[in-house]
């Protein structure tokens, strides 16, 4: 166990596990999360080596992705992810976060464990199931709406993620607000604030943060959302003309790699570009769990100075 | 500067009768400790005065409280007016995290009293009342954490004067605090209750004799002895406040 | 009295997202009940080499069975060691960080992973048991973090108390708080099966294929799955969706019967826990 330096600290370490030899095991299970990040950034990035060295920096900013010619260039992918989550959080993040302040402030205590549990289950639902309900349901509307010839298209796509991002910004925002101290509200109100002026000036301003982390925790779902965006969005590596229209059809990097693994031969170039991809979710999703973990751990600083004369 | 006149009160959480029948007229512009052992109902009788109880969901109350003369129990008071002329310190200090300077501004602002450079005055004017200025009239922009904990009792009651109440409701101000500190509050109290109505709860027995001008005793939700200070400490009516005071329960 | 009404207006308003929200959930249980006509009991016990879908059925069990079995485990431990034994310290954090990260990874990357590592490096093809590893990965932080809660929920007095009459470390600690945390931990069992008994890029190149021969004799044959075929059926075989409503159907119900089970679990156990709110 080099990892703790201290000598005198290792010491004691070892001292312990004389004494508590299942100490050792309880260290592995938990280890196991650190190792297996390793162990997957090695591996994907080993599979991906080949494409990165062949195209170099053109697999992310390469405008054409063509199996058959063995052009593989990202950026249609990666605009075509961009491009869903944010239609995506456009509605979620409103609808999610006044969702989670009316349950947190303004419902009454008997129905928040009930509606908190029905968003649970929302969240819940397998994202085939929510695939497949977009393409049953969803795509045709939106096709015979638009007058469009199908309707599986950036738009669909985004519908269906948002509804599956709402539970995350709602859950985590909700735990948030939850966990704002009381005595801050009482102070208000005893104020005579009205509930309102109690939300908007005391309580959300402490949740700032924390709603933020549930943001960005919405948008690494959804950018890694495979199944259901597969479905829906259409499949075509293009960049929509124009670039805004979300009536076009897209293929998001997680659908890429889903649709093309088990047609490319191991070892092969494709296969090696689809791991590139994958690097390139890992790295991303990586990126901004760990912001929102930071911006998280930030809020005790709030209280810094003296603390409570307790 | 209001005469608080309550009126067979009676309070309820869910199925627990906290404040039985309890009819008490509280002076103006003096200091009244509300005193008890614990669960006697002082907290539940000052947060009737501010109608806080009722934010707690199973909770009941009737009876009436006249404030200069008007029920605040009565269906059309508005609840947010009577909270600003009704002011509360609580227990632990409890500023918003914002600034010195915002913590003071929250209640003007919200009552939309005054905006602009006259928000800076009644800042200036609720922190040299609350005897806080001085320390810290170069710091208005920190952090309200950055302060001490007395320091920021002395704000929470700053914050509380700010929006120029009639009554001062303090459920035990200094038990979070340090003897230094308790001093120094206790002295403020005194001060404020000449111009306000001040109603302050305490568990501690010296603290009442030393800062209120009138007493109450309550027990188990019902009022047992009411009078001024001096007579309830050195002649009490009741045996059972006698009792209280020498300590053999509570 | 103008700021009540105008309180109430507001609230009105923001009361209209969470409406819209349950609004979609229940649309949803619509959408998938009017599909129950294709529902039929032999459906679910006939062999898919006669149309039915009852070794998908199995396959899905079986994978879940798997993973809880390995998730389980490891994922109690190791909330045990971060809450009871951890040092407070950065690798503390770190630890509890890559947790979090873990919980981020897109699934078709953690497909992905399984297939290059389990599937090949290890040697385990397209099995059961590549299925299981890979499922573990994604089960391991609801399962951790939920531990993590149902432990610190449990008050300090109790593993106290043991001390105090000359028991080791791990032996108060298991009598005492993971048993008294036993609800809520597999509360958190049951909603990472949930999790993944819907799971499909993790699964799609690891462990499924589109049919085998009867159940799989060991585990390091491929498997049928519920999430895969409907998938693939849908996707590549371009089957309308009233042939593979059956399928699911089944699917969802096996998730919402777990998450359902699990909520309430975790609400009932509130109640009765008496050191609890």
């Amino acid at each position: 166990m080099s990892r703790i330096r201290d000598p005198k600290k290792r010491s004691l370490f070892l001292r312990h596990l004389r004494e508590e030899p299942i100490e050792v095991l309880l260290f592995l299970c938990a280890s196991f999360s650190i190792v297996v990040l390793f162990l997957m950034l090695f591996f994907i990035t080993k599979e991906g080596s080949q494409a990165f060295s062949n195209f170099g920096i053109d697999l992310i900013i390469g405008q054409r992705w063509e199996t058959n010619e063995n052009l593989f260039g990202a950026f249609p992918l990666i605009y075509g992810s961009i491009m869903v989550v944010a239609g995506a959080l456009v509605i979620a993040i409103p609808l999610g976060v006044t969702t989670a302040i009316f349950i947190a402030e303004i419902l009454p205590f008997s129905l928040r464990d009930l509606i908190k549990s029905l968003i649970e289950l929302l969240a819940s639902v397998p994202s085939i199931i929510y695939g497949f309900i977009g393409v049953i349901y969803l795509a045709p509307q939106i096709s015979s709406f638009f007058g469009i010839s199908s309707g599986t298209v950036a738009l669909t796509a985004s519908l269906v993620l948002a509804i599956m991002t709402v539970p995350t910004i709602v859950g985590v925002s909700g735990e948030i607000l939850s966990a704002v101290p009381k005595e801050y509200k009482e102070a208000a109100l005893a104020l005579g604030a009205t509930r309102w002026q109690t939300i908007r000036s005391v309580v959300v301003p402490i949740a700032k943060s924390g709603i933020l982390a549930s943001i960005m925790l919405g948008f690494g779902r959804a950018i890694g959302e495979t199944v259901a965006v597969l479905m829906v969005a259409g499949n075509t590596a293009v960049i929509p003309t124009p670039p805004w229209s979300f009536l076009s059809p897209v293929y998001p990097l997680t659908a890429v790699i889903a649709m093309q693994m088990g047609e490319a031969a191991v070892g092969s170039l494709e296969y090696s570009a689809l791991f590139g991809l994958g690097l390139i979710l890992f790295i991303l999703t990586f990126i901004v769990n760990t912001l929102a973990d930071m911006i998280v751990k930030r809020k005790p600083k709030m209280r810094s100075g003296r603390k409570w004369p307790l | 500067m209001a005469e608080v006149d309550i009126r067979k009160l009676n309070t309820w959480f869910k199925d627990n009768h906290v404040l039985k029948d309890l009819s008490l007229t509280i002076k103006e512009n003096a200091v009244t400790a509300v005193m008890g052992p614990s669960g006697c109902g002082k907290t539940t009788l000052i947060r009737a005065i501010n109608r806080m109880n009722e934010i707690i969901s199973g909770s009941r109350t009737t009876g009436e409280v006249y404030i200069n003369g008007i029920n605040i129990y009565d269906e059309n008071t508005n609840v947010y007016e009577l909270r600003r002329k009704v002011g509360m310190v609580f227990q632990r200090p409890n500023p918003f995290p914002k600034s010195v300077f915002e913590n003071v501004a929250f209640g003007p602002k919200i009552h939309k009293m005054a905006n602009g450079k006259e928000i800076d005055k009644i800042v200036e004017r609720s922190l040299k009342e609350a005897a806080l200025w001085e320390e810290i009239k170069d710091r208005l922009n920190d952090s309200a954490f950055s302060l001490s904990g007395g320091q920021q009792q002395r704000l929470c009651i700053a914050r509380a004067l700010a929006v120029e109440p009639e009554v001062v409701l303090m459920d035990e101000p200094c038990s979070a605090l340090d003897p230094t500190a308790t001093t120094k509050i206790e002295a403020l109290i005194r001060e404020i209750g000449e111009k306000y109505t001040v109603i302050i709860v305490t568990h501690n027995l010296q603290q009442a004799a030393r800062v209120s001008d009138f007493t109450a005793f309550l027990y188990v939700g019902k009022l047992v002895e009411y009078g001024d200070t001096k007579s309830v400490f050195e002649n009490p009516k009741s045996e059972l406040t006698e009792k209280y005071i020498t300590g053999e329960f509570g | 009295m103008a700021s009540v009404t105008k309180e109430r207006v507001l609230f009105v308003i923001f009361g209209v997202p969470m409406v819209t929200c349950l609004l979609v959930f229940f649309w949803i249980v619509f959408v998938l009940s009017t599909g129950i006509g294709t529902l039929r009991w032999d459906l679910l016990t006939t062999s898919v080499l006669q149309g039915g879908i009852f070794e998908m059925i199995i396959g899905t069990v079986y994978l879940l069975l798997g993973a809880a079995g390995i998730a389980g485990p490891v994922g109690v431990l190791a909330a045990v060691y971060l809450v009871e034994y951890a040092p407070r310290g950065k690798f503390t954090r770190i630890i509890d960080q890559a947790i979090n990260n873990l919980a981020g990874v897109p699934s078709i990357v953690i497909g992905l992973f399984g297939y290059t590592f389990f599937c090949r490096q290890l040697g385990l093809g397209i099995s059961l048991a590549a299925g299981w590893l890979t499922l573990t990965l994604m089960m391991l932080p609801i399962v951790i973090r939920g531990t993590e809660e149902a432990i610190k929920l449990v008050p300090a007095s109790f593993k106290e108390a043991a001390l105090a009459l000359g028991t080791t470390k791990w032996k108060a600690t298991s009598s005492m708080t993971i048993s008294s945390a036993a609800p809520g931990i597999i509360t958190s069992i049951m909603l990472g099966v949930a999790r993944v008994a819907g799971e499909t890029a993790a699964i799609l190149f690891t462990s499924c294929v589109l049919v085998t021969r009867g159940l799989p004799k060991s585990p390091f044959e491929p498997v049928m799955a519920l999430a895969y075929n409907l998938f693939v059926k849908i996707v590549a075989l371009g089957e309308s969706p009233d042939e593979v409503f059956g399928i699911a159907l089944v699917l969802f119900f096996i998730v919402a019967f777990f998450a359902t089970a699990a909520i309430s679990l975790r609400i009932h156990y509130r109640r009765r826990q008496p050191w609890l709110r």
